[in-house]
């Protein structure tokens, strides 16, 4: 079983990482007309062969995968059928007059005055447009009259994609080998690695465990701040989240005294040259960031060649 | 003691650039229509389900078999999702296989994709890196990639022009394949000239970016011969990895890739492999690691990559045809590779391919892989 | 064609804990990979592959398996991921023993739920057009179920209180999870909601981990432990993803697997002395136990109060969910009971000999996996 040194602080900081990404969902046909007719104020729901009909819209039956016929559209008004209260917000299960299924959305009441049964209906938003969110939520509405369901003779074009983020954050723990050979290059400007079992050389990063024999690491090492090149390429096109000027090489260096890589980049000039004087063999030097080190691998700047 | 499994059917989508008439879902469920249809079966004749793509971070959707399943309609089945980088689709068909080997079920659908106009490619996968050490150098798998081709070249003499000729042939054999989308012309010139995007790698070393799903049904010699009387048997199959910080990984040859087909020519009595196959499909992400494979896979010997793509032996009309479907270079829904490998391979030992049939296949090569380039497998499929 | 048996020889386990903030994945997996083989006289050598299970999206990593090989033993073996419970990495162990193809499996599940947000990790699993926006998750699907069971069956929140503070008492006096104070069931009330009516501590507590299962081929099996317990069936089923098109008041996935497993395994009922059981609140624990068939519907807490059948002698998942870990504990929990009923505590009676392991994955329980488990 793990287990850290009885003097390994307990209360430790993590790192933390964040993961922030765009991207274009595609609804399909069934959500992205849905998501299209909400400005218009219009439910879209699907009928199906068996003329069980559904709202919103689906391309598939979620009992068995069948494709509806027809678009129809739904009326505003329905019932609750379950209910809960999440972090404040009560979310309800509503069924639409006519429709023959239920699905989730917020319900915009007091959970007290929410009982199964209760006639609701749809609050737009006029703010939003593309989401299911332009429906704000449902409200009470016990008077209201029962709605029916209507044939659409034409709708708005499905949307193709809509924007979306994904936005993570995680705050990972150090553990006894990171938190070390991070408190070295913070506090010392040196970075330690583990020797291998019975063997001289240092694994970066290190850890308890050896990959490769899966038998415990030894003693902690120190390894230089230069090295040798094992692998290279020359960046030279942009991508997402990365604002480095191109052209420059990602490099992974065996650090003297280690036996494994450390990624990082090296920056050129040209492209045409670094082909020539930068490859595997190369002997670099970290260049060390200026100001307050922060336990992190960009205390190192970048890799320079070690001129001959 | 195991049970013989074929591969009945066999569906792929038209793959695209981006497809903005389907969902992630609506497209694995072409891919399944297709392929039942093509089993003569309906997902009532389905014992278990496998789907399988790629990191979630490429669409954005956690877990997502459980949405994809009520698009295919198997709801109450048995599902479950298998994801590898890369190798996702030939790590699903294999998990897939053992469920109809081990008993498990008598007919497994696989299915296998990713939509990846969706989100951003290159960042979802530099997170395949530690993210405390190396991820915020990261440039997805291509400067890796690009880094290891590099060293292969200066350790074996090899030229920028061997991956050249992996491209263009794969380009080329593409351009009468279906499914792909990107198809163009284009000589060992064009890609030698072409832009470098991550140099040694260039813009037509590197495939197209795209949306696509593809599904097998596989089925036990009991029930195979209700949807054909002449299944693709899989005759071996495996899938290995390395540990991917390894104090002395060259990537020379890719050894999980050799431990496996070692594993893999052995069940299936491959003694010879560059006498016994008739046709090989490999998933080559970008064209040099096509080279490696050559080699991994005992096609030629170790470092002798460049003289088999140079010998013309992989070509069409080579004694040993590699990726007559155009591979990677006509369409890359990434997640969904592994699975159309093994379609272009099946329907050779078929007789039924679509895009460039080898007279008189009999036995066929997969291989597939993904990760760090540290997740590798391969297949032998035979009618 | 008469198929390979398997059986589990050893298990090992982390402590679960609500946060494991010393240690790292690797630290986790590395440790019960290197203690699993402790008495068998096995070693890694002898493995012939490594099926895992984890969440790229927990782990913060994608494809986050690859950056975990080493410390899963896997270099230069035949390694896969299952990208659900680890119940069904499991089952892809056992199926691939059963296909003759190889002797001996490491299964190894894992996670540290207390690195990210657990909420986001369940709201990214629903469909992102329809429900997502909405804030449905699996707090809200288990407090809709609790709405509806509660009243059909006239339970009250006290009884579910009861019952959770029973299952935290067990998980404390197993050792195996961390518990700093067992909440009485007055505490339990007064957690804060989670979703009404459940309150927070009605719900599955996340917590880190790591689970390792050594399985093996019959022979193999009875030459290196005492008194393996043996899969003899298995099964799973996937419900709609649509939660509000599910039956409300019964698990329909967990009734199929639970069938399905039961058939396998040459079972005409579900008789068993000893069930562990997955779930993500204190009403889905008593659903699941229904569907298993332990109890008819609705009388689920009579029989966690019976001496029929020992379930979640544990404590179950609601004092420790090591989320995508969760099942593969209840194997190794089974397992041991089975096999070293001695450490069983005084339950009395004759040794058991049959085991139920339920687990599951999904909002609201959409995936169920069971396996029989024999002496």
């Amino acid at each position: 079983m793990f287990s850290a040194p009885d003097s390994y602080p307990i209360d430790l900081p993590t790192f933390h990482s964040r993961i922030d990404l765009p991207y274009t969902l595609t609804p399909g046909k069934a959500a992205g007309t849905f998501l299209a007719e909400v400005k218009n104020q219009r439910i879209i729901g699907s009928r199906f062969a068996s003329g069980r009909v559904v709202a919103p819209a689906q391309d598939f039956s979620s009992i068995d995968g069948e494709e509806p016929e027809a678009f129809v559209e739904a009326p505003h008004t329905g019932v609750i059928t379950a209910f809960t209260r999440v972090d404040g917000n009560v979310i309800g299960f509503i069924k639409l007059d006519g429709c023959d299924n239920e699905f989730p959305h917020k319900v915009l009441a007091d959970m007290a005055d929410v009982s199964i049964g209760l006639r609701v209906k749809a609050e737009w938003d006029p703010g939003v447009e593309q989401s299911v969110l332009a429906i704000k939520g449902f409200v009470p509405a016990p008077d209201a009259p029962t709605g029916e369901v209507k044939p659409v003779v034409a709708t708005e074009d499905a949307l193709g994609v809509i924007p979306y983020e994904m936005k993570l954050d995680f705050y990972h723990a150090y553990g006894p080998y990171y938190g070390r050979m991070f408190d070295e290059i913070k506090e010392n400007g040196r970075i330690m690695g583990v020797r291998q079992p019975g063997i001289d050389s240092a694994l970066l990063p290190p850890r308890e465990i050896d990959d490769i024999s899966h038998k415990r690491t030894g003693t902690w090492k120190a390894c230089a701040d230069t090295g040798t090149i094992r692998a290279c390429s020359i960046i030279n096109m942009d991508v997402y989240g990365v604002t480095r000027k191109v052209p420059y090489v990602y490099a992974e260096i065996v650090l003297d005294g280690a036996s494994t890589r450390m990624i990082h980049v090296i920056e050129i000039d040209s492209l045409e040259e670094a082909k020539e004087k930068i490859k595997p063999g190369t002997r670099v030097r970290a260049v060390w960031a200026e100001g307050e080190r922060q336990g992190r691998v960009s205390d190192i700047a970048r890799f320079e060649v070690i001129e001959a | 003691m195991s049970r013989h499994v074929g591969i009945v059917g066999v569906g792929q989508t038209h793959h695209s650039r981006r497809r903005t008439d389907v969902s992630q879902a609506g497209l694995v469920r072409e891919a399944v229509d297709r392929a039942l249809a093509d089993a003569k079966l309906s997902m009532d004749d389905i014992d278990t389900v496998v789907v399988a793509t790629g990191p979630v971070l490429f669409a954005a959707v956690n877990q997502p078999e459980k949405w994809v399943v009520d698009a295919i309609g198997a709801q109450n089945k048995s599902v479950v999702r298998l994801t590898s980088g890369g190798g996702a689709g030939f790590a699903g068909a294999l998990a897939g296989y053992y469920q109809v080997a081990g008993g498990f079920s008598e007919r497994t659908l696989v299915v296998a994709y990713d939509k990846l106009s969706e989100g951003q490619l290159q960042y979802s996968i530099s997170t395949l890196y530690d993210p405390f050490w190396g991820r915020e150098f990261a440039v997805g798998i291509m400067g890796f990639s690009a880094a290891y081709w590099r060293a292969r070249m200066d350790a074996l003499g090899h030229t920028e022009e061997a991956a050249a000729m992996v491209a263009a042939k794969n380009r080329n054999n593409a351009i009468a394949n279906p499914y792909a989308h990107q198809k163009k012309q284009v000589t060992v010139e064009d890609v030698l000239n072409s832009k470098p995007l991550c140099w040694p790698i260039k813009l037509l070393d590197v495939p197209p970016i795209s949306d696509g799903a593809a599904a097998i049904v596989l089925a036990s010699e009991k029930v195979a011969h209700h949807s054909t009387g002449r299944p693709a048997w899989i005759r071996g199959m495996a899938y290995c990895c390395e540990a991917d910080n390894a104090a002395e990984r060259s990537l020379m040859l890719s050894e999980p890739l050799a431990i496996a087909s070692r594993h893999v020519y052995r069940a299936a009595g491959i003694t010879n492999p560059r006498r016994q196959f008739d046709v090989v499909e490999v998933q080559e992400p970008y064209s040099c690691f096509e080279l490696n494979y050559y080699e991994s896979l005992g096609l030629c010997a170790p470092g002798e990559a460049a003289e088999l793509i140079a010998s013309g032996a992989t070509q069409l009309d080579g004694d040993i045809p590699v990726n007559p479907s155009g591979g990677c270079m006509g369409a890359n829904p990434i997640g969904a590779v592994g699975v159309i490998r093994l379609i272009e391979a099946a329907t050779q030992v078929m007789g039924r391919n679509e895009t460039h049939q080898i007279k008189d296949a009999k036995t066929a090569l997969v291989q597939s892989g993904g990760g760090w380039a540290n997740l590798r497998g391969c297949a032998v499929l035979s009618a | 064609m008469a198929l390979d048996k398997v059986g589990v020889v050893a298990t090992a386990q982390t402590e679960l804990r609500p946060a494991w903030g010393n240690a790292q994945h690797i630290d986790l997996i590395s440790s019960v990979v290197t203690s699993v083989f402790k008495g068998t006289g096995l070693s890694l050598d002898d493995v012939d592959f490594i099926i895992d299970s984890g969440s790229d999206v927990l782990d913060g990593r994608s494809i986050s398996n690859c950056g975990f090989l080493g410390a899963l033993g896997a270099h230069h073996k035949e390694e896969a991921r299952v990208e659900e419970d680890g119940l069904w990495a499991a089952l892809y162990g056992v199926n691939k023993i059963r296909a003759g193809s190889g002797a001996v499996g490491l299964i190894v599940a894992y996670s540290k739920p207390s690195e990210s947000n657990v909420d986001l990790y369940w709201n990214a699993q629903v469909e992102p057009f329809y429900q997502r926006p909405v804030g449905f998750g699996q707090r809200a699907a288990n407090g809709v179920l609790a709405q509806q069971y509660m009243a059909d069956h006239g339970l009250s929140a006290d009884e579910l209180a009861a019952l959770v503070a029973q299952r935290w008492a067990a998980a404390a006096q197993g050792g195996r999870v961390q518990i700093d104070a067992v909440p009485d069931a007055a505490a339990v009330l007064a957690a804060k909601e989670g979703a009404a009516p459940l309150t927070e501590l009605m719900f599955a507590r996340p917590v880190d981990g790591a689970v390792a299962v050594l399985i093996a081929r019959e022979d193999v099996a009875r030459r290196v432990s005492r008194n393996p317990a043996f899969i003899t069936g298995m099964g799973t089923s996937m419900a709609t993803h649509s939660f509000a098109t599910r039956d409300r008041d019964r698990l329909v996935a967990a009734e199929n697997a639970a069938k399905m497993a039961y058939r396998s395994a040459g079972w005409d009922k579900p008789d068993a002395q000893v069930a562990e059981v997955s779930s993500s609140s204190v009403v889905g624990e008593l659903m699941a136990i229904e569907a298993l068939g332990l109890a008819d519907r609705g009388k689920g807490l009579s029989a966690t109060k019976g001496d029929k059948v020992a379930i979640n002698r544990s404590g179950g998942a609601l004092p420790a969910d090591p989320i995508m870990a969760t099942g593969l504990v209840r194997l190794a929990e089974a397992s041991r009971q089975l096999s070293q009923p001695e450490l069983n505590g005084s339950s009395g009676g004759a040794a058991p000999s049959r085991a139920i392991v339920h687990g599951a994955g999904g909002v609201g329980m959409q995936n169920n996996c069971v396996f029989t488990l024999e002496v």
